[in-house]
């Protein structure tokens, strides 16, 4: 997208002002029809901050530009708010039930029953029954979206108040698309559902203004916990405009970029909430001269060193990183999934330590011979390329800051913008500084997993270690998700190997991003969960809670 | 030849050369696409990219014909154009026509009235400069041109969004409507509110060139003997530029400010952006980066006729108001 850096814009006010001083008189003329108009413009552009309405304008998400279907990927992230899913998860990321009483999963992991509630009704009167449900979920297979039911071999409704999964292979992490896939209702969809969507959800879409705005109102029929807001209003504007929004008392919530944090709004607080949207660095696992998938070059005859990988870890110093470049907005990242319920608290590790550096690359056999500060082993120099995304400022100020630390222990990167179509083909051959961050444990199989070794985005570096495998596998044959965290904390660390730094340590994980908001003084916005990647809608999941906070008044 | 004859043979000469621009347009940019390194399948997929296996992606290639040959896509695109189907956007989800149409009519109304606007103050201002020339008031509005010609238009856009939306709050900050407002309560009176700045924001750089090229034009009339001859008999000022300048010059600047319409559309892809407006310039970016080839070829079409339009009405005009053209034209 087009965004423009309002930053430079900003050093350049003096020089602007001076034109626009000329431009008001070149245009005098004009002047006397723009002030009538103007003063309307206050009476009813400004929402106004008065603490008692129970209306809200927010500008935190870009536009779903598919509309409101969840069969094609609407409420993915955040909650879908015009329908409701069978299970969510709470503000610690436990699971409750929503449209769910009860579910259970068979012995060999490959059938779910779901049992429903029998007092949801679908804002359009209509009651929501298992049938429903089957609906959803066939409509989602064949969508061809990014809805992935590919594992799904069969729905079943055998009665009103219960649903049936075969899947074909056992998978726990089926649960998130429990989670996650909003259901709609059979008898009011069609083609147009996208931009008219009926749901069981906490809000009713009411109006749609394409690239602007939509504006949605409390769902009479909602069966659970009511908002305090009855009417919301979601803008769609850049970050540069969100901010400006913000600024002249237009929201009453916008989602920020770390760039603008340090200054302050009136009427406005900032809000940093804690995410696993993280920044790391993927290393090519194999020796140079590999074979991706697609048949591009892969490997990397310096970062298939461990010694090196771990060295790089070791030394970087993440809070500084913090510090520096997100502007204290962040905390530490130490795997892919830090502090969500499968990331192993073992797995972490004392970092910024240039003495376990230089002791880890003198035991792998890395010793600097012609004294120009860059180590050799067997003739290699300890060398290698970072990509990032080009235009991605926080990766760029990610990736030299992480050079210079890692210099200090003898290694250099070389680190390079490319455009996304570039690293992809890259990628397989050369570090490369990526985001993920997500509520589902599948990602950190993608990850990880041999199974999708050089396919696409996932495990691009081509790791494989058959024990970490196994460990994925079981966690992924687990019939409950308790069963199988275990698992899952297993495969990064149990004790001999793992993708842990301590095991094979084929990322260096850099930092979580928080995610800003300004918020408008006296909004209280709840507890909020750990937010996956992505910034924006994850906010609004937990909108029944959110209120006016009487003594801020 | 007779006038009607001529004026048919003009009309059939012009539509035959703008199905042939089209169909050139549209197959270049098809292929353009083609050699594009945007992953069509990845942009529609966006951020959502590790919850997406293997054999969904070739799903999604599946139901957007993505697997099919580029020759072949071509060809399916043109058989359903020529039913008047545009297709369908991926990111949209809904029929390209659609889109156009209801962008369409957010654009036309920003771009004519900035259009308006730069074209009249634009040739006022190079008329009053090449009277005056060398005063003061004519270094003035150089210096206000050149300044503006060498400006980026986002980069306005950007401070009259700072100066009249954020530190005066005297106009919105973006949008085309006010926010939370239903559609049956807004009235044209918001959307034009909603409408100044981007239109403000065009009409500004667009002056510059008109003005600057009025200026030169009518300073080479100024210097002819005609007009020393009229000087001598005591013409003076307004009726001096009414009775000779005029004519000569209101040609050149209509010619520039039609065949300005392709900077119109590209400015106000910019200026739709930063003001968030609901405009074709924002579906063409969204097209664009996200490999949305059948939006975008809808899009391409749309603003090929769209300044094909502006150079054609350019040129009827001309017939018009100086019948001398005639013959040229028709040679």
């Amino acid at each position: 997208m087009g965004r423009f850096s309002w930053r430079w814009g900003r050093r350049n006010v003096r020089t602007g002002l001076g034109i626009l001083l000329i431009c008001s008189i070149g245009l005098s003329g004009c002047a006397q029809g723009v002030e009538p108009t103007a003063s309307s413009a206050a009476e009813n552009g400004q929402p106004g901050t008065s603490t008692t309405k129970d209306e809200l304008v927010l500008a935190v998400g870009t536009e779903p530009e598919g509309g409101f279907d969840p069969t094609t990927g609407w409420g993915q992230y955040g909650s879908p708010l015009f329908q409701s899913t069978l299970l969510k998860r709470d503000a610690k990321l436990q699971l409750v039930n929503d449209l769910a009483t009860a579910y259970s999963v068979s012995e060999d992991g490959l059938t779910w029953k779901v049992t429903l509630r029998d007092d949801v009704k679908f804002s359009d009167g209509e009651p929501l029954t298992s049938e429903d449900v089957k609906f959803t979920f066939d409509t989602a297979a064949q969508s061809g979206s990014v809805i992935d039911l590919t594992n799904m071999a069969d729905v079943q409704a055998p009665d009103d108040r219960t649903v049936v999964f075969t899947l074909k292979s056992p998978q726990s992490t089926f649960i998130s698309l429990l989670t996650t896939l909003g259901i709609v209702p059979e008898h009011a969809y069609g083609a147009d559902y996208a931009e008219h969507p009926v749901g069981s959800g906490p809000y009713k879409l009411v109006q749609w203004d394409k690239g602007q705005q939509a504006i949605v109102e409390a769902n009479e029929e909602y069966y659970g916990n009511k908002s305090a807001f009855h009417k919301l209003t979601f803008l769609y504007l850049d970050e540069d405009a969100a901010y400006a929004a913000a600024q002249a008392g237009t929201v009453d919530i916008a989602a920020i970029p770390a760039a603008f944090s340090k200054q302050q709004v009136n009427g406005m607080t900032l809000e940093a909430v804690k995410t696993v949207d993280n920044r790391g660095i993927m290393f090519p696992m194999q020796p140079a001269g590999a074979k991706s998938g697609d048949g591009l070059p892969a490997g990397n005859d310096v970062t298939s060193d461990l010694a090196i990988r771990q060295a790089v870890n070791v030394v970087i110093d993440r809070k500084a990183l913090v510090e520096a470049v997100l502007e204290g907005y962040g905390r530490p990242a130490y795997s892919v999934s830090d502090d969500l319920p499968w990331s192993n608290a073992e797995a972490v590790f004392k970092d910024a330590s240039l003495e376990e550096a230089k002791h880890i690359l003198a035991a792998g056999g890395w010793v600097d011979a012609d004294g120009d500060g860059i180590l050799e082993k067997n003739g290699v120099k300890a060398e290698f390329n970072l990509l990032y995304f080009a235009g991605d400022l926080t990766r760029q100020s990610l990736a030299l800051a992480t050079a210079d630390m890692v210099a200090q222990a003898g290694i250099k990167i070389n680190v390079e913008g490319k455009s996304r179509e570039e690293t992809k083909k890259m990628a397989y051959s050369n570090a490369v500084l990526f985001g993920w961050g997500s509520h589902d444990p599948l990602e950190t199989y993608n990850l990880y997993s041999s199974t999708h070794k050089g396919e696409g985005y996932y495990n691009v570096g081509l790791y494989s270690n058959p024990v970490v495998d196994s460990w994925m596998e079981k966690a992924l044959q687990a019939t409950s998700e308790e069963e199988a965290l275990p698992f899952w904390k297993k495969a990064e660390w149990d004790g001999t190997t793992g993708f842990s730094y301590q095991g094979d340590a084929p990322w260096a994980w850099l930092v979580n991003i928080d995610h800003l908001y300004l918020v408008t003084n006296g909004l209280d916005i709840g507890e909020q969960q750990i937010h996956p990647h992505g910034h924006g809608w994850p906010v609004t999941s937990n909108l029944e809670e959110w209120s006016w906070d009487n003594s801020a008044k | 030849m007779t006038g009607r004859n001529g004026w048919a043979r003009f009309v059939g000469f012009k539509m035959l050369r703008l199905v042939s621009l089209l169909v050139g347009v549209s197959v270049l940019s098809f292929i353009l696409m083609q050699f594009s390194p945007v992953d069509p399948i990845e942009a529609y997929i966006g951020g959502d990219m590790i919850r997406v296996s293997a054999e969904q992606r070739s799903l999604i290639e599946e139901r957007w014909g993505l697997n099919e040959s580029p020759m072949e896509r071509l060809l399916t695109w043109g058989q359903a154009l020529i039913q008047g189907d545009l297709g369908t956007s991926m990111i949209y989800r809904q029929p390209v026509a659609d889109i156009i149409q209801e962008r369409f009519m957010n654009s036309v109304t920003l771009m004519a009235v900035a259009w308006l606007l730069s074209g009249i103050f634009g040739f006022a201002l190079g008329v009053v400069a090449a009277m005056r020339r060398d005063s003061k008031l004519d270094r003035l509005i150089c210096w206000y041109c050149y300044t503006l010609a060498s400006t980026p238009v986002f980069w306005i856009a950007l401070l009259l969004l700072m100066v009249f939306g954020v530190w005066l709050g005297w106009l919105p900050v973006g949008l085309g409507v006010p926010a939370g407002m239903s559609a049956n309560q807004v009235t044209w009176g918001d959307r034009v509110i909603h409408m100044i700045l981007p239109a403000l924001t065009l009409s500004l750089t667009g002056v510059a060139s008109i003005a600057l090229h009025t200026r030169q034009k009518l300073t080479d009339v100024l210097e002819s003997d005609y007009i020393l001859f009229a000087r001598a008999r005591g013409e003076r000022g307004f009726q001096l530029f009414r009775r000779h300048g005029f004519r000569h010059v209101v040609l050149p600047a209509i010619t520039l400010q039609f065949a300005s319409f392709s900077e119109l559309f590209g400015g106000a892809v910019l200026a739709e952006q930063v003001f968030s407006y609901p405009g074709l310039g924002q579906a063409t970016v969204q097209a664009g980066l996200r490999g949305d080839v059948p939006l975008l070829l809808g899009l391409v079409m749309c603003s090929a006729i769209f300044v094909f339009t502006g150079n054609m009405l350019a040129d009827i005009l001309y017939r018009m108001i100086d019948p001398r053209m005639k013959e040229e034209l028709m040679s």
